[in-house]
């Protein structure tokens, strides 16, 4: 090999070299490119501090709601609870055709699975709720920057409403899980169950109570947002939680607290603006203009074209009536026949307890009652012929979806007036249905509410007196003539109330009265006149199935007659119920919802029985 | 990343290398080489045998060569002819005369980051006949493919540009079952490749062949290489067609407008209730009204006055009593237009290829197309006999607006076209869209108002992909490579919803217009050190290399509405005025895209941007004896930017091994077997799946509609919330696919039949799953974990055989593909796992992922028959809402009660096999070509019947069968239950086999006559070529099926939990008519 060659051959072995070289750089240089840090997203360590905690709260008062997280935006959820609340009650029918949502259905008519996706959809976002109250719980526990009182309230409210996230599933399946900071998927004890190690039902009663204690230890009176929980709904709260046991005492305890001296009470109840519990005028609980007024104890606050296109009462969205009126979509959730009955008054002005379901119907299409009615129909539900807000006079059929299965009516309380439209009616686009999402709010708690259950803890463990005078501040408020439909005067949106002067020409003939003294002195007429007062005050709000429950405490004697009396007598009109003639509420069973299937079986999959099925499913 | 560093190394590689051309230039041969006609072929390559250096010859045939000495063997090749060997010897200039090739061996294939010749290959390659592809008309090689590979299952629809679902070997993951695509050796994305610029295309399917792709590989590899210029004069060639899409001949079985009243006034009856279609009129027959609104009017009525007309009010629209033929209103014939020019040249220095392409295709679809503009300029520059550099530059832009609500959704256009009543018109008297929204007349939208409004909508894309790479040749037997690549992606669409006056719902929704951005870029970094020899008998070859890839997508959105009308008329916006500066300002919305390109951003659809990267080391060995005994091996270190750094990296080996039994001597007496190799393999792949590139980590995040509040209690703004949105998995890795392959290839009968079978096995491991965590956890997306197994086995068989009956010329090639898909377990403790359409979800899911069964299986009600009587209700199992003329459910568990314990698997929407069959066949100047594809045995979910067959569903249209054939007392062998108005589980309220079809098929998909002018005829105008054809695409396809077409996509395509339902599917099956014209000169 001469020296031309070694030359060359020395080339090669550098190229060999500088070849693996590069290799071996390349490789080096691999550790830093595969550390790809997450885009658009917060590490959690950036949170540890009093606006990051601040903003796990909003989030978590979001899901009051009912929407967003794992169940995404869904009817079943809804803050307003209309589907088990009010559907599976004797308010309303599902509405539209009968196949349309119709895994409603089956709730209806008591006939449902416990795979039914309604209920899944309602256990995910509750727990949901839970969970974003924990983490504002587990992130001031790593904090410490943030100032004492801050904590400290940052901390009531996040117990206020893991509190009521958990009342939510208390009231629908009764034996739920409770699920406190320590529940983390990295702790790996998320499949929580809802037995005790013997297998027996576990009651969350306590710990609820536990919250709603710990939220009034530290909540203060006024809040710098109305729509944040205070002191006063924290004791409301729990009065409520108390009631829901039959602990009238403690109920009454903590409900004379509340009750200002305007309602014969001694007590200082407050909103988190400051302003005295009160009663307003009725439609002003139900208008996005007037809401959060002093009667506003704690409710999901809506909004709209806020830049999120559903935080405008997305549960509701299908609740208006179907095609030309307000919202343009969708006859769901038409108040019953049996409803608009029940407003039926008798001379006296009194409801007719035991006779109002019976012919003639309200509104029906040929012979239609004709006698006197409660004027608090006509806000809670759009009657043929009588206005609907500025919308002119309800159209007799166009707004009913399937008039062979749907009644008469149309709902209300949760849709807006025409001058409202795209102010408080949605005006974004960002999904299917924007012109049914307004910024009504959800009232979870109105003192009218608080009002009345003063009165059954009173009819229980106080005086009967004080009860009735508690039934009539609701029956006086809703006998304001002011307060009236009328046909001869245009609507005023910003008020809630028809234009002064010419209020002459009331919409129906409405008639009524307070209950006469002494009236109350028999508890169980006593009983019954509350909880029919329940029904026409609070129709439509989501309540009256769980105050059905509540009631029946699992006796049997309540609710099922109730309903199986309603669903007899809603077979012979033009009804879901004609077409589901074997609809039937069973006693001890249908009380209380079934647990969803799909949390059973993620839950229990691993062979141990965390979440025990609902007797009778 | 020190890349400079390593740049500057490069660099010097490059400079250092001219020094080494100075090797020993001993001798110089020159030559030419014709073939058996005596006709110089250019571009044909010779090399010396052993060694790297090679030559091409020019366009009259003649080379020259170095050589180092007398006893060096030359080789002769060129693509198409046999290759020849001849020591070169004493002879300072050679003829050589090439015999044209009948066998394919020799081919040399592009694999995995090499070449093998195709008797060396050992693992499972699928070689494409791209020129049987071409014959497709479609703008998407993917839609080309099917049926042309054996092991490829591919099902598309039939809108333009729309996507597949592509399976290689089966389904592989519930997520993306996409194969990873090369382009020239780039990660890339076939769907928008000129399928004429394609060169060869080859899908890798098993482990031996695509394991050195490691944690990309499990879904299968195709390797597409474009296009490069020859050695020769410069060459021209046009090719281009024109034609004619025809819509189906029968639409969708739907009534007329008195057999649909009568339809549904007696389902009214029959529940025993008055009448109440408020159109129709609460007699017992139905009166078609003259006019739908004002509601049931009469001729004469005084609202009927066009002067009263009023949109919302008294929209005028008469009663189309014959009935509106709402599938051909939507469906017309279109046009398709493909050109393509290309010019490729080359010499000893320097290959160039350019092309420019244009194709569209009119969608049969009203107002829906495909336009692409391509360019591709591909380059090698021979720097010298030792350094190559070049380019692959793929340039297109395209018009592709999306199909409102997309393909295979109820809410899309052709599902309206099955839902919307034939009662209503297409127009009012006023010429504006008659709809839903007088009364009774159900909830579906006009068609054809939803596709004519999309007229104005733009859909463009433009992208840039390719790379630059550079090639030395080192020592005697090294080759290093080195290739920078990727693709720049950006996409602009808008879109603008107009107030649907015309419908029942939602007919006052504002206007709106929505702006969308996306930005996509990858880039890929390879290098490559290439050895080979050959020493005696034994042919040795082995590559080492790198590879970097990084990506990164980002898309924004911006949305306003109330639009300034420009036409109170019919409430419509002149589009100049579609800018995000009009319309009101309050309600506006902005975001990021999610990562499938949509607004929405949940669970499933995590927002952009996101970024991930990979960084990989590899090595392969190929070795063969004697050209008898074959042994491969691959091996490939993968690093994920998606994993923790301890799950990070992982390796990825396979062996392959072959046995060329005809080169045994025992061998040699059977004299008809030209080629036989038996093969086998087992390797090791992975896949990151479609998971979160963030999955690692815990994530908190803000959004509008998920954690902002109003606090304030205005109504009209909230404060900005933060929430838990992924829980994080440190201990998530890949998918692991263990596949193992054995095969036999063999050439036969003098070249005349070639035959590939093969049987696999494909088991997947530690799959990527996003499991359900108890509603407990919290709401935040989980991450993936890897829990959960599916084996895939299957046959794939390919054969071609090539003959000749005096003049005519004839080949036929089949392939046929099989793969029997099983889950084989799930997280630990979960028994199923349900997850819903998005095609729809009024049933919930349609299928169950359960372990013993296919993926995508149908469970639900199995319906045995309907009842008969109310005797038959009672001796039957209890069953919810049972009553005579409903559904009667099979009682699984025999337990004397329908529940949903009853539910089973009754259908698998995978096929048996599926199968394709070319047949070639030429004389003199004729040619002839058909192409059939077959698909066996998968069992669809039709859909459009819970629509159609049933009044009670939202009353839109309703087919003849249910008019027709639906049971009453004296009907008591119907097809179709009873026609009623409620709605409950013995019906419509649940999934049931009641919607179970067989979809299976035959289809001829092309055949071509073709006539190519003779060439002595041609040579006085200079042309080389010149083949006039004319083809029928989609001939006929015979199916048992009662939809348009049981070919039937996903509806999302990322997801193969569901498939085969047909939900208001672009069919695929229309029959098309072209002319076209290929020339070169």
């Amino acid at each position: 090999m001469n020296a031309f060659m070694k030359k060359i051959a020395l080339t090669y072995k550098l190229i060999i070299a500088f070849s693996l070289a590069t290799l071996v750089l390349v490789i080096a240089c691999g550790k830093g490119f595969l550390d790809k840090k997450p885009l658009g997203a917060f590490n959690p360590d950036q949170l540890v501090n009093q606006a990051g905690i601040e903003g796990l709260l909003v989030g978590a008062y979001h899901m009051v709601s009912g929407q967003g997280g794992a169940a995404q935006n869904s009817w079943g959820s809804a803050a307003s609870n209309w589907v088990f609340g009010s559907v599976a009650a004797d308010d309303s029918y599902k509405g539209s055709t009968p196949s349309d949502q119709g895994d409603i259905v089956p709730i209806e008519t008591w006939a449902y699975n416990s795979n039914n996706p309604y209920f899944n959809q309602k256990w995910q976002a509750v727990y949901d709720g839970a969970q974003r109250a924990n983490d504002v719980l587990r992130f001031l526990a790593k904090d410490t920057t943030t100032p004492a009182t801050a904590r400290k309230t940052m901390s009531a409210e996040a117990r206020f409403l893991r509190g009521h996230f958990h009342f939510e599933a208390k009231k629908m399946w009764n034996n739920v899980p409770y699920v406190d900071e320590t529940i983390t998927a990295a702790s790996k004890n998320t499949n929580v169950p809802n037995v005790d190690a013997s297998g027996n039902f576990i009651d969350i009663w306590p710990k609820i109570e536990a919250d709603f204690q710990y939220a009034i230890d530290n909540l203060p009176d006024v809040q710098p947002q109305i729509g944040r929980a205070n002191k006063s709904a924290a004791i409301a709260y729990l009065a409520k939680a108390l009631l829901y046991q039959h602990k009238y005492a403690q109920a009454k305890a903590q409900l004379d607290k509340l009750i200002p001296p305007a309602y014969g009470g001694s007590g200082n109840g407050q909103t988190a603006g400051g302003l005295s519990y009160q009663l307003v005028n009725f439609e002003s609980n139900f208008n996005a203009a007037t809401d959060n007024s002093g009667e506003s104890v704690f409710a999901y606050q809506a909004s709209v074209n806020d830049g999120s296109g559903t935080n405008g009462n997305y549960g509701d969205n299908l609740n208006f009536p179907n095609s030309a009126g307000p919202g343009g979509c969708c006859g769901f959730n038409n108040p019953s026949i049996s409803l608009a009955n029940a407003y039926k008054t008798g001379a006296d002005g009194l409801p007719l307890f035991d006779t109002y379901n019976s012919a003639p119907n309200v509104s029906a299409p040929t012979s239609p009652y004709t006698g006197t009615l409660d004027p608090r129909i006509d806000w809670t539900m759009g009657r043929p012929g009588i206005p609907y807000f500025d919308w002119g006079p309800t159209p007799v059929n166009t707004w009913i979806r399937d008039p062979g299965t749907d009644g008469y009516f149309s709902p209300k309380k949760n849709t807006y007036a025409k001058s409202q439209q795209n102010s408080l009616s949605s005006s974004e686009t960002s999904f299917w249905g924007p012109t049914q999402m307004d910024a009504n709010n959800v009232n979870l708690i109105r003192f009218a509410d608080v009002l009345l259950w003063a009165a059954e803890c009173e009819i229980e463990v106080g005086s009967a007196e004080k009860a009735r005078e508690y039934v009539n501040y609701i029956r006086n408020r809703a006998a304001d003539t002011l307060g009236w439909v009328y046909k001869n005067s245009d609507y005023d949106a910003a008020a809630g109330k028809y234009k002064l002067p010419a209020l002459t020409k009331a919409a129906d003939k409405y008639k009524i009265n307070p209950y006469p003294a002494g009236a109350f002195a028999d508890k169980n007429y006593a009983r019954k006149a509350i909880l029919f007062e329940r029904r026409l005050e609070l129709a439509m709000e989501g309540h009256r199935f769980f105050d059905l429950a509540r009631w029946d405490n699992n006796t049997g004697t309540i609710m099922a007659p109730a309903l199986n009396a309603y669903a007899a007598a809603e077979k012979a009109r033009p009804t879901i119920f004609a077409i589901n003639q074997s609809a039937t509420f069973t006693p001890k069973r249908n009380e209380y919802f079934p647990i969803p299937l799909t949390q059973i079986d993620i839950e229990n999959a691993t062979g141990t029985i965390n979440l025990k099925q609902n007797t009778g499913y | 990343m020190s890349s400079k560093l390593t740049v500057r190394l490069w660099l010097a590689i490059l400079l250092l290398l001219p020094a080494t051309t100075i090797l020993a230039q001993q001798k110089t041969v020159t030559g030419k080489i014709t073939d058996s006609n005596n006709q110089p072929i250019a571009g044909a390559t010779v090399s010396v045998k052993g060694s790297n250096v090679a030559a091409q010859t020019n366009a009259e045939g003649f080379f020259s060569i170095s050589v180092p000495n007398a006893s060096a063997v030359l080789v002769f090749t060129s693509i198409g002819y046999e290759p020849k060997e001849l020591p070169v010897g004493t002879n300072a200039n050679l003829t050589v005369s090439l015999k044209t090739t009948t066998s394919s061996l020799n081919e040399v294939v592009i694999t995995g980051y090499t070449a093998q010749r195709k008797k060396d290959i050992t693992g499972s390659v699928a070689v494409v006949e791209v020129d049987n592809m071409r014959q497709i008309p479609t703008g998407t090689p993917e839609k080309a493919l099917q049926g042309q590979a054996a092991g490829v299952t591919i099902v598309t629809s039939g809108a333009p540009g729309s996507n597949s679902n592509i399976r290689v070997r089966g389904i592989t993951s519930v997520g993306p079952t996409d194969p990873l695509v090369i382009i020239d050796g780039t990660p890339g994305n076939m769907h928008d490749l000129n399928v004429n610029d394609i060169e060869s295309m080859q899908v890798l399917k098993d482990a031996g062949a695509a394991a050195i792709y490691g944690v990309r590989g499990s879904n299968g590899v195709i390797v597409i290489t474009t296009k490069r210029g020859r050695s020769g004069k410069p060459k021209i060639t046009y090719d281009g067609y024109v034609g004619t899409q025809r819509p189906l001949k029968e639409g969708f079985n739907i009534a007329n407008t008195q057999e649909t009243a009568n339809a549904i006034q007696q389902s009214y009856l029959n529940n025993g209730l008055t009448p109440g279609n408020k159109q129709l009129g609460s007699g017992n027959t139905p009166v078609i009204p003259d006019y739908i609104f004002p509601t049931a009017a009469k001729e004469g009525d005084p609202n009927t006055n066009p002067s009263t007309y009023a949109l919302y009010t008294n929209q005028i629209t008469k009663a189309n009593k014959a009935g509106t033929d709402w599938f051909h209103e939507i469906f017309k014939p279109a046009v398709i237009t493909s050109h393509n020019l290309s010019v490729s040249s080359g010499n000893d220095r320097s290959t160039f290829y350019f092309s420019v392409g244009y194709f569209n295709q009119q969608g049969t679809l009203l107002e829906t197309y495909l336009k692409r503009y391509s360019v591709r300029v591909n380059t090698t520059f021979n720097l010298s006999n030792k350094i190559r550099i070049g380019e692959n530059a793929y340039v297109f832009y395209r018009q592709n607006p999306a199909l409102p609500d997309g393909n295979q959704n109820e809410g899309n256009a052709i599902s309206f076209s099955y839902r919307e009543s034939p009662i209503i018109p297409v127009y009012d008297i006023k010429g504006n869209f008659a709809g839903t929204g007088s009364q009774n007349l159900g909830n579906s939208e006009n068609p054809v108002a939803n596709l004519r409004r999309i007229h104005d909508n733009k859909g463009n894309d433009w992208q840039i992909n390719g790379n630059v790479f550079g090639e030395v040749d080192l020592l005697k037997h090294f080759t290093a490579r080195t290739s920078f690549g990727g693709f720049v992606d950006n996409r602009y669409w808008a879109q603008f919803d107009y107030t649907q006056y015309e419908n029942a719902e939602n007919n006052k929704n504002p206007n709106a217009f929505t702006e969308y951005y996306r930005y996509n870029n990858s880039w890929t970094w390879t290098n490559t050190l290439t050895y080979s020899n050959i020493f005696g008998d034994h042919n040795i070859k082995a590559l080492i290399g790198t590879e970097a890839i990084e990506y990164y997508l980002r898309g924004i959105y911006g949305t306003r509405n109330n639009y300034p009308i420009t036409n109170a008329g019919n409430l419509t916006v002149d589009p100049a005025l579609w800018t995000l500066l009009f319309g009101s300002p309050s309600g506006q919305t902005n975001g990021n895209l999610n990562i499938n390109d949509d607004v929405t951003i949940d669970n499933n659809n995590p927002p952009t941007p996101v970024q991930s990267s990979l960084y990989s080391q590899f090595g392969r060995i190929d070795y063969n004896y004697a050209d008898k005994y074959l042994i491969s091996g691959t091996l490939r270190r993968d690093g994920s930017s998606v994993f923790t750094k301890d799950k990070r990296f992982g390796w990825f080996p396979s062996v392959t091994a072959g046995w060329r039994i005809s080169r045994e001597n025992f061998m040699t007496s059977y004299r008809w077997i030209t080629d036989l190799k038996l093969r086998g393999g087992w390797g090791k792949l992975g896949s990151i799946s479609n998971i979160n590139t963030t999955n690692a980590f815990d994530l908190y995040n803000q959004s509008a509609a998920n954690s902002f509040y109003d606090l304030i209690g205005d109504n009209n703004s909230a404060l900005t919330g933060i929430y838990a949105s992924q829980l994080g998995n440190l201990e998530t890795t890949w998918e692991e696919d263990i596949i193992t392959n054995v095969g036999i290839d063999a050439t036969l009968l003098n070249n005349r039949l070639t035959f590939s079978l093969e049987w696999y096995k494909k088991s997947i491991s530690g799959l990527l799953f996003r499991p359900q965590l108890a509603a407990t956890a919290g709401g935040a997306r989980p991450a993936f974990v890897n829990a959960g197994d599916i084996q895939n086995t299957g046959v794939d068989l390919s054969a071609t055989y090539n003959g000749d009956i005096s003049e005519v010329k004839y080949a036929v090639t089949g392939t046929f593909t099989s793969y029997n898909n099983k889950v084989k377990s799930l997280p630990e403790g979960i028994k199923y796992y349900d997850r819903e359409s998005t095609g729809s979800n009024r049933f919930g899911a349609f299928s169950r992922l359960q372990p013993g069964e296919a993926l995508g299986a149908f469970y639900g009600y199995k319906v045995i028959g309907l009842f008969q009587s109310d005797d038959d209700v009672n001796k039957s199992p209890t069953q919810e809402a049972a009553a005579p003329g409903r559904f009667k459910y099979l009682d699984a568990n025999a337990d004397g009660k329908i529940s949903d314990s009853d539910r089973v698997f009754f259908g698998n929407p995978n096929p048996n096999f599926t199968a394709g069959l070319n047949l070639e066949a030429s004389y003199k100047n004729f040619d002839f070509s058909a192409f059939f594809y077959a698909s066996v045995g998968n069992d669809v979910i039709n859909y459009v019947r819970y629509w159609t067959d049933f009044p009670q569903v939202f009353d839109g249209a309703v087919s003849k069968d249910a008019v027709n054939n639906s049971w009453t007392p004296t009907k008591l062998n119907a097809k179709v239950p009873r026609l009623e108005r409620t709605a409950n589980f013995s019906n419509t309220t649940v999934f049931n086999s009641y919607y179970l079809e067989n979809g299976s098929f035959l289809r001829c998909k092309s055949m071509v006559i073709g006539y190519s002018v003779p060439s002595a005829k041609l040579k006085r105008f200079g042309l080389d070529r010149l083949r006039l054809y004319i083809q029928a695409a989609n001939l006929f396809t015979i199916t048992k099926y009662t939809g348009l077409d049981p070919e039937l996509t996903g509806s999302d395509l990322k997801d193969n939990t569901n498939f085969g339902i047909d939900f208001g599917n672009f069919p695929s099956n229309q029959k098309n008519y072209l002319v076209g014209l290929n020339l070169s000169f």
